[in-house]
């Protein structure tokens, strides 16, 4: 290994330069080989015709024409969407009002803080699997006495189902964004607080003058999770749905509607087809979102990226 | 602080690796040597079957791997486009197990490997294609037959139904007493699919679907294919499946629990209900309050009213790729359906479908032999057997169709729009 | 999950101090309304927490006949521990193996490649440094599942279905951009005098990495890895599609198997979803404070 030893000082740029690109190689390999290597993958297979047991072959634009007219397609799209927005309309408020109420000190708030953290270490399929017997209309919570009003097909009626399955997602997220929320509460100087007692703000003042506008990192950070996280709801809704994004396709969020596809129809194309507008949906979602944070960021000393 | 949560860690590691190595439960068994099969995890008998190869055979030894019914399908799929198929794997037959054989993936099963005579001609076919088999039955014959709950219905003072109009009438009697009329695990959509195979094969004969299997889509715009949904919907309307029955899902065995809880008075489901039922609720048989009929006619219907419909079996088929394939046909050859297998599924409260089984049927004493002859005789008389249609079509149309079966029990479509949406697919 | 909004750069001059909780003062009557209502909202909370909890837990101990017939929230009148012996012997101690070597390896892999990674962008203006950064960032908007179909060719074609690796590689590759994203964001905190003070001693990249950068960055690490963690040992998709035998199954799928093999057996399958949180419940109790403080640290700061 022959290096360029003019001076000292490029013997230390070119050590540098070699440790960095060493560093840097492991990440970028599995990145790049089990990350970027597929997301081409999936387009060049969008124009494929593969029923996943025989060889690929090419099948044009026919995938692209039979995914982009099919009205299933779009009636997916628009339950991401929607699923998006509920759960964030959800979760965001009761979040916050844990968070706060977590935030003050005591032991009753700490124990309680413990029991609302216990959902976010069941697994998805855990959850699904207990929800659904939960909610089973004839054997599950609705037999109790006093219950009956649960002993209705919550996750078998077309019209409940999404709603059934955006509660029992907040279930399972609402503790990590209390918590963010609760660290973030924590962090706002008391003082500020005491000055505004000083000027007899009432407490819902305060709420709004200080509390909300103390929190809008904490805020953009949890709803870029949850925005970005709902495109990925798929064993959730999988297990709750048993595998069909049922009833009918009243939950066949696109996540589903390409697994269907691809590995129940055996459609592989047209189910690789699905799977880019779900990346093109997140790669629109993520500029959104950093815009709107780049935005509230303006008077901060440095740049995120 | 950090010291203690690695500590945690490598505590579970050794826990783990100690209970993984030290309790050898029955799911683990070494694949080394000998050959992998897939089956239904409720196939005891045929479990016996591959035990009873192993005790022959331990040094060249059948791994079986049993799956849930609803996530069998894809797991095989994809084992198999990955190129590692197990050697033997279950199938219902028909166009589903077409697919494999296309493309090269099963393996033929001549005259000399097995002697398929030994087997019901009418079930045979569902696993010929061009005239060569690539799959022997294992398991009992499966028409779908209607069970009630003899009780409820004694109580309601409702008759077991012959006709499509005495099960509507049974429907608003029980409906009035507090009873979920008919047990539906609509969440499966399968059972919902029963439901529309018998309603059409009533009302329109079996000449229909013969059109819509094969591939012209003037089968699925034919008029009897509007009335059976008209029909299924008339039910629903009725109230017939309760409120809940879409969020039932079979493998949870909910809707199966209803009828012999007492909650639902029917169920539409295949023959292999009954060792289930048996199994749950060995007293429920045993009193007899378990009742069992073929799917009423419908009054001016074109179809035969012996006619069934259901799973003439089920099929064990060898992969084309398989690293020994004398000892997979040994298998089939000499342990699947055998003299002690027969036996086993007649004890079971299952009919396997080989030849000359009168005698054995006649000879049975146990309790299950009025139901063992209901159902050979269902299928002796049958003019037809019409094999599932999620089967029975390629997978790609296999999708669309449950999703629309279930779109129409949920009236979320027509039942003109269901013929038209299926003219699409195919 | 994924992020594009890491840092709060206001919040980046004291990361680690504690403020003492916001108490404001004590007010009369309109005050204890407030807590009233709040406490009520909390309590209300706390049972749709608890009452499904609680129902799991006393369903597993349910002889399956009792499941059918009793009230569900009812204490079962014949407590019985054999549901857990059915889920015990149907190969338990194989998935939870394969769930703690998943976890474990694809954890460290994951920390391990991105703190370098993190290093090399947080200490490098250099335009290709920006461009490494860029395709993380990348990456943080593609949802795993949408590569389900590439990545299982790509495990086909290497040869590694079935295997424990082919959801290692996967699970690791997509846990790197939030990863990187959280390290980044800690590592830019750090004063550049505290690296030139040790280029002045002489100290290469390597030894400002280990010797600097991983003991600095100890809250966030600590976070990725409970973070990462709790992801991999919960994920469904990859072991679904990649793995086939019972041999190779992790937790989450075995439950899927379970509750095959099970069906009406309810119990049976309660039984199996506690015992498949038992570790990570266990974990939780003996290091509460450190998972809970870890989890949000990265994300908060």
């Amino acid at each position: 290994m022959t290096v360029p030893r003019t001076s000292y000082q490029d013997a230390r740029a070119w050590r540098r330069r070699s440790a960095g690109a060493a560093m840097a190689a492991p990440a970028l390999l599995l990145f790049g080989l089990f990350g970027v290597v597929p997301l081409l993958g999936v387009m060049v297979l969008s124009f494929a015709d593969w029923d996943g047991l025989g060889e690929p072959g090419w099948a044009g634009q026919a995938n692209w024409a039979a995914v982009l007219t099919d009205p299933g397609t779009w009636d997916a799209l628009a339950l991401t969407i929607k699923v998006m927005v509920v759960s964030w309309l959800v979760q965001t408020p009761i979040a916050l009002a844990l968070g706060l109420f977590q935030a003050a000190t005591g032991r009753l708030r700490a124990m309680l803080a413990i029991l609302w953290f216990l959902p976010l270490l069941l697994s998805a399929v855990a959850i699904g699997l207990a929800w659904q017997a939960l909610l089973d209309p004839t054997f599950g919570l609705g037999a109790t006495p006093g219950l009956g009003w649960l002993a209705r097909p919550l996750l078998g009626d077309p019209d409940l189902a999404l709603y059934t399955v955006i509660f029992v997602i907040a279930w399972q997220f609402i503790p990590f964004h209390a918590l963010l929320y609760q660290a973030g509460i924590r962090q706002i100087p008391v003082s500020l607080y005491e000055a505004a007692a000083i000027d007899g703000a009432s407490r819902t003042d305060r709420f709004w003058r200080i509390t909300l506008p103390q929190l809008r990192y904490t805020i953009v950070t949890s709803t870029t999770l949850m925005l970005v996280g709902s495109l990925t709801y798929f064993d959730l809704i999988f297990v709750l749905s048993g595998g069909t994004g049922g009833p009918g396709t009243a939950t066949r969020v696109l996540p589903l509607a390409m697994y269907i596809t691809g590995f129940q129809a055996h459609d592989m194309g047209r189910a690789s087809a699905i799977a880019t507008i779900l990346v093109l949906t997140g790669l629109a979602l993520s500029l959104v979102t950093t815009k709107w944070s780049g935005f509230t960021r303006m008077n901060s000393q440095q740049e995120g990226s | 602080m950090n010291r203690r949560i690695a500590l945690i860690a490598s505590a579970l590691l050794a826990a783990a690796v100690v209970t993984g190595c030290g309790s050898s439960g029955p799911a683990q068994t070494s694949a080394e040597a000998g050959l992998t099969m897939w089956a239904l995890s409720d196939q005891t008998t045929l479990k016996a079957s591959v035990d009873a190869y192993n005790a022959d055979h331990p040094d060249n030894k059948i791994t079986l791997q049993l799956y849930a019914n609803d996530d069998y399908k894809q797991k095989l799929r994809v084992a198999f486009g990955a190129g590692q198929g197990p050697d033997i794997f279950f199938s219902w037959g028909g166009g589903a197990l077409n697919d494999y054989v296309k493309s090269g993936k099963v393996a033929e099963i001549t005259a000399s490997d097995v002697d398929t005579s030994k087997f019901t001609p009418s079930v045979l076919k569902t696993a010929t294609f061009g005239d060569k088999v690539y799959g022997v039955p294992a398991n009992g014959l499966a028409p779908v037959v209607l069970y009630y709950n003899k009780e409820v219905l004694e109580k309601a003072g409702v008759q077991p139904p012959k006709t499509l109009d005495d099960l509507k009438a049974a429907v608003a009697t029980l409906k009035g007493r507090g009873v979920t009329p008919i047990s539906l695990a609509a969440n499966s959509k399968w059972p919902t699919l029963m439901w529309h195979e018998y309603l059409l094969d009533r009302a329109g004969g079996a000449e229909v679907f013969d059109r819509i299997g094969a591939g012209t889509t003037s089968g699925w715009l034919d008029p009897s294919v509007t009335e059976a949904n008209r029909l299924l919907q008339e039910l629903v309307d009725l109230g017939a499946f309760g409120d809940n029955a879409s969020s039932l899902s079979y493998d949870q065995g909910a809707a199966t629990a209803l009828l012999y809880t007492g909650k639902a008075a029917f169920e539409l489901m295949g023959t292999w209900e009954y060792a289930n039922i048996v199994k749950a609720a060995p007293d429920f048989v045993s009193s007899g309050k378990l009742g069992y009929l073929a799917f009423p006619t419908i009054t001016g219907g074109q179809g035969d009213p012996g006619a069934i419909v259901g799973n003439p079996s089920n099929y064990l088929s060898v992969n084309a790729a398989t690293k020994d394939k004398a000892t997979a046909m040994a298998y089939l050859k000499d342990y699947v359906l055998n003299d002690s297998q027969v036996d086993a599924y007649l004890a079971a409260g299952s009919v396997p479908p080989v030849n000359g089984l009168e005698n054995k049927l006649s000879a049975i004493t146990t309790p299950d032999k009025a139901w063992l002859q209901f159902v050979y005789g269902l299928v002796q008389k049958a003019p037809t057997f019409q094999l599932s249609w999620d089967q029975a079509l390629p997978s790609e149309q296999a999708d669309p169709l449950l999703t629309n079966v279930d779109e129409s029990f949920l009236k979320k479509i027509t039942p003109e729009q269901f013929g038209q949406n299926m003219s699409k697919v195919s | 999950m994924t992020t594009t909004a890491p840092a709060d750069p206001t919040r980046a001059a004291a990361p680690v101090t504690r403020h003492r909780p916001s108490r404001p003062p004590r007010r009369s009557s309109a005050h204890s309304f407030y807590r009233t209502m709040t406490g009520s909202a909390a309590l209300l909370w706390a049972a749709i927490v608890a009452v499904p909890l609680y129902w799991v837990m006393i369903t597993s101990l349910r002889e399956r006949a009792d499941f059918l017939t009793s009230s569900p929230l009812s204490l079962p009148e014949n407590s019985t521990l054999a549901n857990y012996r059915t889920v015990l012997g149907g190969g338990f101690g194989t998935y939870l193996f394969n769930s703690v070597v998943v976890t474990a390896v694809t954890v460290v892999i994951t920390v391990t490649v991105s703190l370098m990674a993190a290093f090399v962008i947080a200490r490098n203006s250099s335009r290709w440094a920006r461009w490494y950064f860029r395709l993380f960032l990348l990456g943080l908007a593609i949802p795993l599942q949408a590569v389900i179909i590439p990545v299982y060719l790509l495990i086909i074609r290497m040869q590694l279905y079935d295997s424990l690796l082919a959801i290692i590689l996967p699970s690791a590759a997509f846990a790197i951009p939030i990863t990187v994203m959280i390290l980044v964001s800690f590592l830019r905190d750090v004063p550049d005098s505290l690296f030139e003070a040790m280029q002045m001693d002489g100290a290469g990249e390597w030894k400002q990495l280990f010797n600097l950068a991983l003991p600095l960055t100890r809250p966030a690490i600590v976070t990725v890895v409970v973070y990462n963690g709790l992801q991999v040992w919960n994920g469904f998709l990859f072991p679904l599609i990649l793995t086939q035998s019972n041999e190779q199954a992790v937790l989450p799928l075995a439950l899927t198997l379970f509750r095959g093999q099970f069906g009406i057996d309810v119990p049976a399958t309660m039984a199996a979803v506690v015992l498949s949180t038992l570790p990570i419940l266990i974990l939780f109790i003996v290091a509460r404070r450190q998972l809970i403080a870890g989890l949000t640290a990265g994300f908060s700061k």
